[in-house]
């Protein structure tokens, strides 16, 4: 069962349009990113999940219960941090324990100040504890390390790895893609509103028809290939092999047939910046 | 319910509700302090020309001065900033987040503003009455038919008076809730019923309005002057008790509607 499922999911503000039948599935247990240029409509899409907007049409279902922040996550600057945990934990039927995930994010021995004073680092810090104390099935974050210096950055990707190793579904907003690269399975790119990609990070980076190849004898093969696929020389070393799956099994065979060994056949990979800058061009 | 304790720890925790109960608690007693030091008296104000001569005096004087524009003003800084402030800090989205519906998160705030607007209005009450009998006595309490009082009488008068405000009092709360609600924004909602209320007070000074008068949230203020006098008569204090509570309805009604359907940033 999906942690969370939307369809057809439509939000206009005014004569823009938000969201545009966008469907969204998050297996549980799993760092499912949310990828998309500037006004793609995932803050909307984020701010649907916590019930923070109505949507115009479409179904939306999450199992459990939703933490978490949109963009900027927001405190009582006149209150301390823990103040700020404990009045959110006074909201609840069954809060976490306060001190337990200051611990957690690593703000237990500034707790004890007012927030008014506080880096933006320290801030998201505070908005994913506040997500954490609600004892989430699904944590929202968007930009989580934003404002965060480089070790905090790697802080923070090492405790939402921890997290969805707990088995907490994550669903993390990012322009990083290093960051979405290290920590999602999956991904969703909305573009304008709508869906361009929805799937595992590993299909979006692979490339539909090209393959590397390594051979016993690469140029024997690019002479045996030229029936049956197009080759070419790769630069980090081997041979790229642009054709059909079926057209590439045969080309196999040949190279049986010939006596050449292959020694290694992947998927082309693409950095996942350019299969991004691909999707959204 | 359980918004109503958790909120009021906040409004504890900010400095201007802080201030506002401290100007409650010592601005009565400075104010006959100074009256007391000077020779003059504020002899065109009610019970002005009496602060001298009864304790009891100063709290109904200060009564007449907070209803024109001191409550709406006291109730405003709290209940005007106290939705705006989570729009102003983005704090909606960690407190929609919780297991408290919207429409609990309305209800224990609009009666966290209510509480707390009660308490500047319960300590203004006794500070002014004590700081009054500090400084001129128990004296006999001149009404308003000129009959003198006895103090047993004139405390329950004062008491009774300053109570008697507490109707427009929540209306003008529920007024500063619909601003913050609707506008986002805690100058709005503070300003605004203050605002309201000079105008109001403006168009009972013009004059003209007739019956209509009686509608204006800031007459039942002076509902109380019908009961400093040798034959009471209490017709305003119910019919202001009825006006504030259609200004109360109008204004939480359509204030709850708009929280529970708007988009939260």
């Amino acid at each position: 069962m999906l942690t969370v499922t939307g369809r057809a999911l439509c939000k206009t503000y005014d004569e823009t349009v938000a969201l545009s039948g966008v469907d969204l599935a998050v297996r549980p247990g799993t760092v499912h990113g949310l990828l998309g240029p500037n006004g793609a409509g995932k803050t909307t899409l984020l701010r649907a999940l916590l019930g923070l907007i109505r949507l115009d049409s479409g179904t939306l279902e999450v199992i459990g219960t939703v933490g978490g922040f949109v963009e900027v996550p927001g405190a009582y600057a006149y209150l301390t941090g823990r103040q700020n945990l404990e009045f959110l934990a006074g909201l609840d039927d069954l809060p976490g324990d306060v001190d337990e995930v200051l611990r957690r994010v690593d703000l237990f021995a500034r707790a004890d100040t007012k927030v008014g004073g506080w880096s933006l680092g320290m801030r998201q810090r505070l908005g994913i504890a506040a997500g954490l104390l609600r004892r989430p099935d699904l944590l929202v974050l968007d930009e989580p390390a934003n404002g965060l210096d480089p070790r905090g950055a790697l802080a923070l990707r090492e405790l939402v790895g921890e997290l969805a190793a707990e088995g907490l579904t994550v669903l993390l907003c990012s322009h990083d893609l290093v960051e979405v690269d290290a920590l999602c399975e999956d991904v969703t790119v909305l573009v304008a509103g709508s869906v361009v990609w929805s799937g595992a990070v590993a299909l979006l980076r692979a490339r539909p028809g090209r393959f590397l190849l390594t051979t016993s004898d690469d140029e024997a093969a690019s002479q045996v290939a030229a029936t049956r696929v197009t080759v070419g020389v790769s630069p980090a070393g081997g041979l790229v092999v642009t054709g059909r799956t079926e057209q590439l099994d045969m080309f196999v065979l040949d190279l049986a047939a010939a006596g050449i060994a292959v020694r290694g056949l992947l998927r082309e990979s693409l950095p996942l910046e350019q299969a991004f800058l691909e999707l959204t061009a | 319910m359980k918004v109503l304790p958790w909120e009021l720890r906040k409004l504890r925790a900010q400095l201007r509700v802080r201030v506002a109960f401290l100007v409650c608690l010592l601005g009565p007693p400075l104010l006959a302090l100074v009256l007391h030091s000077q020779s003059g008296l504020p002899k065109d104000t009610l019970f002005g020309r009496h602060v001298q001569d009864s304790g009891f005096a100063l709290p109904l004087l200060v009564l007449g001065f907070a209803g024109t524009w001191g409550l709406p003003l006291l109730t405003s800084l709290v209940a005007g900033d106290i939705f705006a402030s989570e729009d102003g800090q983005r704090t909606w989205a960690a407190v929609l987040t919780r297991s408290r519906t919207r429409g609990e998160v309305f209800t224990g705030k609009v009666l966290a503003a209510c509480v707390v607007a009660l308490g500047l209005l319960v300590v203004t009450t006794i500070s002014s009455l004590l700081g009054g009998l500090a400084l001129a006595g128990n004296g006999l309490l001149t009404g308003l038919s000129g009959t003198q009082l006895s103090a047993g009488r004139s405390t329950l008068l004062v008491l009774a008076s300053w109570a008697s405000v507490i109707p427009p009092l929540l209306g003008f709360t529920a007024v500063a809730c619909l601003l913050s609600v609707l506008t986002r924004n805690s100058v709005v909602g503070v300003a605004g019923p203050v605002v309201l209320g000079l105008l109001m007070q403006l168009l009972s000074l013009l004059g003209g309005l007739g019956p209509a008068a009686g509608a204006l949230l800031t007459t039942p203020f002076a509902a109380w002057h019908g009961l400093v006098r040798d034959e009471p008569y209490f017709g305003p204090l119910w019919q202001g008790a009825l006006v504030s509570a259609v200004w109360i309805v109008c204004c939480l009604l359509p204030a709850r509607w708009v929280l529970l359907r708007r988009d939260m940033q």
